[in-house]
């Protein structure tokens, strides 16, 4: 579906320094410096996939995002959707291709919603019988029908990106990119816009790739992860693989009835305070229940917790933070 | 060709949308307009005739003008200005529709909507208070309305071709301004340059913008024997060929230089 081979982009960026003087030297003598906002990434999607992409602000997730939608023409390197090249065949490629950018619109401001849909049925071509029946699909998840005679000047985050997300599927793309799309929104549109994704994933088999910084976006939608930082990519593969790999082991927590721990072979003890001791296991290595088994044969074991590294300690690690 | 059609349509719509600053555009084109009138019934009071253009000709000639240049009007440079500037360059460029084109047919829907908000009332305005502008010759109907097509469409393109530098420069407004009143000077606007010395009309002859305001104008006050007019009409043909010409070869390296700005 989308193949991403070997892409960089590099920047040119005006080096200044700070303040009005630097400014003014400026004018006079321009320092660039080459900035690689993405190095050699490849990576193959499949029809039908969610994948999240993941990395911290700057780490080139937009610029990846921009460049695999044809907005931005790469340094080098090759995306090719469906087959098609996408810098070569921008206006047959981007046909299948949905946008969305949280943090800008599409939608036309002076207009109302429906005149803005309207605009985009004649522009992407879309049949009357096509139009009504994806609008009756996204009125069924998104209530967008009752927004449709409201300006989008008057609207509010959360109906804007609605109508940012409806404008993106009107042509019913193969693949659909959103680049941070939960950003700045409360809890129900957060909740309307991931029901709309897995909907759309499921009923129209839409290959949705997104970026974010929402861990519950990624724990609900996303089957798959695409971790990259300094441009370049850290982890592939689906979150509990993921989670194996950077951090194969478990917390155990046991509360005793006095402040003596015992020490076990198989697990280290990372923490003892009071009556509470906390072992930290490799999960190949061992189980839970075999440790408490072994220790409750020492002592008397009043209650017992297991942590698990969770997804933002996964991000943590994986940024290098 | 139909998609096109209704990206002018959804401009009508957009332009009607802040009637406010219709006014401030009719205001401001009445007042040049009728500071030019003066200024010329003052230089006309001891003679009759400069360059073959009497007093007449000339009142006709600025109030023509004023209506053109609400005809030329392009907004494309500062389209494309915003949209690099504010990062919207990104949605203009995932549509499967030629970006420039669609840029096109924005200007031309503003236009049409000009048309009944703007150069109506300025013609209004015009015959009122200075007089009726009618044509000198009315056969040369057909030449005028080829050449306001031309001159409109080498405006355009060569609003388009400064556009582009947006792309890249990003900020362009005073790029802008100066092409502006640059575009005003050269094209015998507001002063025709046959009113220059003649070595300096004799060079801007050969520049493209005399084509833009001055030849249409002159068509409209019979400026001139028919011969002249055609020969003119040669050479804004020829102005407009190597413009296109340019404007092709340009779009394609321009968007690929796009900067998308923003996270």
């Amino acid at each position: 579906m989308i193949s991403v081979e070997n892409l960089s982009k590099d920047y040119l960026l005006k080096k200044k320094a700070p303040g009005l003087s630097g400014a003014l030297k400026g004018l006079v003598k321009r320092k660039y410096e080459e900035i690689h906002a993405v190095k050699d990434l490849s990576f193959h999607i499949d029809e039908g996939e969610i994948v999240g992409f993941i990395g911290p602000n700057g780490a080139g997730k937009s610029t990846t995002i921009k460049m695999m939608a044809g907005i931005l023409t790469p340094t080098s390197g090759n995306v090719f959707i469906n087959g098609e090249d996408i810098t070569k065949h921008r206006k047959e490629v981007v046909r299948n291709i949905g946008v969305v950018f949280g943090q800008r619109s599409q939608l036309n401001w002076d207009l109302r919603l429906g005149e803005s849909f309207e605009l985009l049925k004649h522009i992407y071509q879309i049949k009357q019988k096509d139009y009504e029946a994806t609008l009756d699909v996204m009125d069924e998840i998104l209530g967008i029908r009752e927004l449709l005679d409201k300006p989008v000047r008057q609207m509010s985050l959360g109906q804007r990106v609605k109508g940012d997300l409806v404008a993106a599927m009107l042509h019913s793309p193969k693949v659909l990119f959103l680049d941070e799309p939960t950003i700045g929104l409360d809890v129900s549109s957060k909740f309307a816009l991931r029901t709309f994704i897995k909907e759309i994933n499921k009923i129209k088999k839409t290959t949705v790739i997104l970026t974010t910084h929402d861990l519950g976006d990624i724990e609900e939608l996303c089957e798959r992860l695409i971790i990259i930082n300094h441009g370049v990519m850290m982890e592939d593969g689906n979150l509990s693989q993921i989670v194996d790999r950077i951090a194969p082991y478990k917390t155990l927590v046991v509360e005793y009835y006095d402040d003596i721990a015992p020490e076990h072979v198989r697990c280290e003890m990372i923490e003892h305070e009071g009556n509470i001791a906390k072992y930290k296991f490799m999960k190949q290595e061992t189980t839970a229940a075999e440790i408490i088994a072994d220790l409750s044969k020492e002592k008397n074991i009043k209650d017992v917790s297991i942590e698990e590294a969770g997804i933002d300690d996964i991000i943590k690690i994986a940024y290098g933070a | 060709m139909k998609k096109y059609f209704y990206i002018i349509k959804t401009q009508i719509i957009k332009t009607m949308t802040y009637e406010f600053n219709v006014y401030g555009n009719i205001i401001m084109q009445t007042i040049i307009m009728i500071t030019s009138a003066y200024f010329w019934k003052a230089l006309y009071r001891n003679q009759d005739n400069v360059g073959g253009v009497d007093a007449d000709s000339m009142l006709t000639y600025i109030i023509i003008s004023s209506l053109l240049s609400v005809l030329l009007i392009t907004n494309v440079e500062k389209r494309i200005e915003q949209s690099v500037i504010k990062g919207t360059v990104a949605t203009d460029m995932m549509r499967p529709i030629n970006v420039f084109g669609g840029y096109f047919a924005e200007d031309i829907g503003s236009i049409i909507a000009l048309f009944f908000q703007n150069m109506l009332p300025i013609f209004i305005i015009g015959s009122i208070f200075i007089k009726v502008p009618k044509m000198a010759d009315i056969t040369a109907l057909p030449l005028f309305i080829i050449s306001v097509v031309e001159s409109f469409l080498i405006n355009w393109l060569i609003a388009a071709l400064f556009g582009m530098i947006a792309f890249t420069a990003i900020n362009i407004d005073a790029l802008i301004q100066v092409k502006k009143h640059l575009l005003r000077l050269l094209s015998g606007s507001i002063i025709p340059v046959w009113f220059f010395p003649e070595k300096v009309a004799n060079v801007l002859e050969v520049l493209p913008f005399v084509y833009i305001y001055q030849l249409p104008l002159s068509i409209y006050i019979g400026k001139g024997d028919r011969a002249d007019q055609i020969r003119g009409m040669e050479i804004q043909f020829v102005w407009l060929v190597i413009l296109a010409a340019i404007f092709l070869y340009a779009q394609k390296r321009a968007t690929r230089k796009v900067m998308v700005q923003g996270g």
